[in-house]
């Protein structure tokens, strides 16, 4: 199947808008970080909406979308219901943190968000494990789906702190950007390994765009952006383009390589 | 109890004339350039001097744990309870494609006009009536047969009675279990799908 972009585009940027909001979450229990919060958290509701209007921009008949409501078993409804729970999570959120109150409520909401942020990525990919599809059908695909949004959603989270000039919220900032680089650099290799688009002819983009811009680069540059200083705001900023790029890129490699068993024997159906 | 209905082909008879895929899309009225029913050219295969080479045709393999059934969303795709045929309810189909990454065989298509998934219905609307389908209908070669597995006295029991079972061959098999079963004798070539 050709790549399905919206799809791509669904789990890319719901996933970084998740992630966002995890960050905002994990700040939640030190005592820096709060001038980020309120703008990370505004960016993190807006991509997971953007993100569900990708999902539904895929279907053909989406005013038929609620018969998905008869069975709650299908990856679909599974990462719909995620999402939901996600957007609802970032909302009550908000409210409380603009009223600046219900302090517990918030670190409850905070975990629940972190929660939530790491089964929503994660089932975004177990939903394509199929027998049907060789290269899709091990747990190295949505542990990819994983790390690659955690690359770019930490990355994301860098470059608010960077623009609001959270000084002392950028060290956790840049390691949490610094280690889901390096996750997501070793989970892509994992998924490229067994799957096989390291070494076929979309390797140079598995190279290029997944491991180097979605893995390495936010991992060196959230590495040197956690001191802060001058070129933090660069740093971030390149950290928060190579994430959202080597998430986008690895979704699409998930499609250049999923053929199906019949295409494996020669055929071409 | 639920049938087993699905079709059985017997390459010994097939003549590769593609008139299955024909009578299908005359039939079912199926759109230019897509197919429910395909028959694929397969080698040649195998090295000098054993080399194969035989006509497949392939449609939905009425698989008995159908994963386009598992990952439909909306139910659209589901087993009918009374002939044990997979169907598409195009009302109740959101066009996700779940199904058509889900089939192994990639024989879903999908309809450009209607926006929803397709794929060959065993001629459920001939067979209520007690015919057959289309392509069993029009096989020039006698190859094609439909009936119910269960049913010792189906047209598709009968013929497969008559080949030893390493005779009988399936498509390749990732725990869907395909019900379309494939009669290829030694005498006229080798199995070659799944090696």
């Amino acid at each position: 199947m050709a790549i399905q972009w919206s799809l791509v585009l669904f789990t890319a940027i719901a996933g970084a808008g998740a992630w966002l909001f995890a960050c905002v979450g994990a700040s939640e229990f030190k005592t820096f970080g709060t001038k980020a919060a309120w703008p990370s958290s505004i960016v993190a509701l807006v991509l997971l909406i953007i993100g569900g209007f990708a999902s539904l921009s895929h279907l053909s008949h989406p005013e038929r979308v609620f018969g998905a409501l008869g069975h709650p078993t299908s990856g679909i409804f599974t990462e719909a219901l995620l999402l939901g729970l996600t957007v609802l999570c970032v909302i009550v959120y908000m409210v409380l943190l603009k009223r600046e109150t219900g302090e517990k409520a918030r670190k409850v909401l905070a975990v629940a968000g972190i929660v939530l942020t790491v089964v929503f990525t994660f089932a975004c990919g177990s939903s394509y494990m199929m027998a049907s599809r060789a290269t899709w059908n091990s747990i190295a695909l949505p542990l990819g789906y994983l790390g690659t949004a955690a690359a770019s959603g930490c990355s994301l989270y860098l470059l608010m702190c960077a623009i609001g000039k959270d000084d002392d919220a950028m060290g956790l900032a840049g390691l949490a950007a610094a280690g889901a680089g390096a996750a997501a650099t070793v989970l892509s290799l994992v998924f490229g390994c067994t799957s096989g688009a390291a070494f076929g002819s979309d390797a140079p983009v598995f190279w290029v765009v997944v491991v180097v811009c979605g893995g390495a680069v936010p991992a060196v540059c959230g590495w040197l952006a956690r001191k802060g200083g001058d070129k933090t705001l660069a740093y971030a900023a390149i950290a928060c383009a190579g994430g959202l790029a080597g998430s986008i890129a690895f979704r699409a490699v998930m499609w250049m390589v999923g053929t199906a068993v019949m295409n494996c024997f020669g055929a071409t159906l | 109890m639920t049938k087993h209905n699905c079709i059985v082909v017997n390459l010994d008879k097939c003549l590769g004339c593609y008139g299955c895929e024909v009578a299908c899309k005359m039939e079912n009225d199926v759109a230019l350039g897509e197919h429910w029913s395909k028959v694929i050219l397969r080698g040649p295969l195998g090295e000098y001097p054993n080399m194969v080479k035989y006509p497949l045709p392939t449609m939905c393999q009425q698989c008995e744990n159908s994963p386009c059934v598992h990952v439909c969303p909306t139910g659209a795709s589901y087993r009918d309870p009374d002939t044990g045929i997979v169907l598409i309810d195009k009302e109740k189909c959101i066009g996700c494609k779940y199904c058509m990454m889900a089939c192994p065989y990639g024989v879903r298509d999908w309809n450009v006009a209607t926006k929803t998934v397709e794929k060959c219905t065993l001629c459920g609307h001939l067979t209520a009536q007690g015919e057959l389908p289309a392509c069993v209908k029009s096989c020039a070669g006698g190859a094609r047969f439909y009936g119910d597995l269960d049913d010792p006295d189906s047209d598709v029991s009968k013929e497969l009675a008559k080949y030893a079972a390493s005779d009988i061959h399936t498509l390749p098999d990732v725990g869907n279990a395909p019900a379309t079963k494939y009669i290829m004798t030694s005498i006229h070539g080798a199995w070659k799908e799944g090696e």
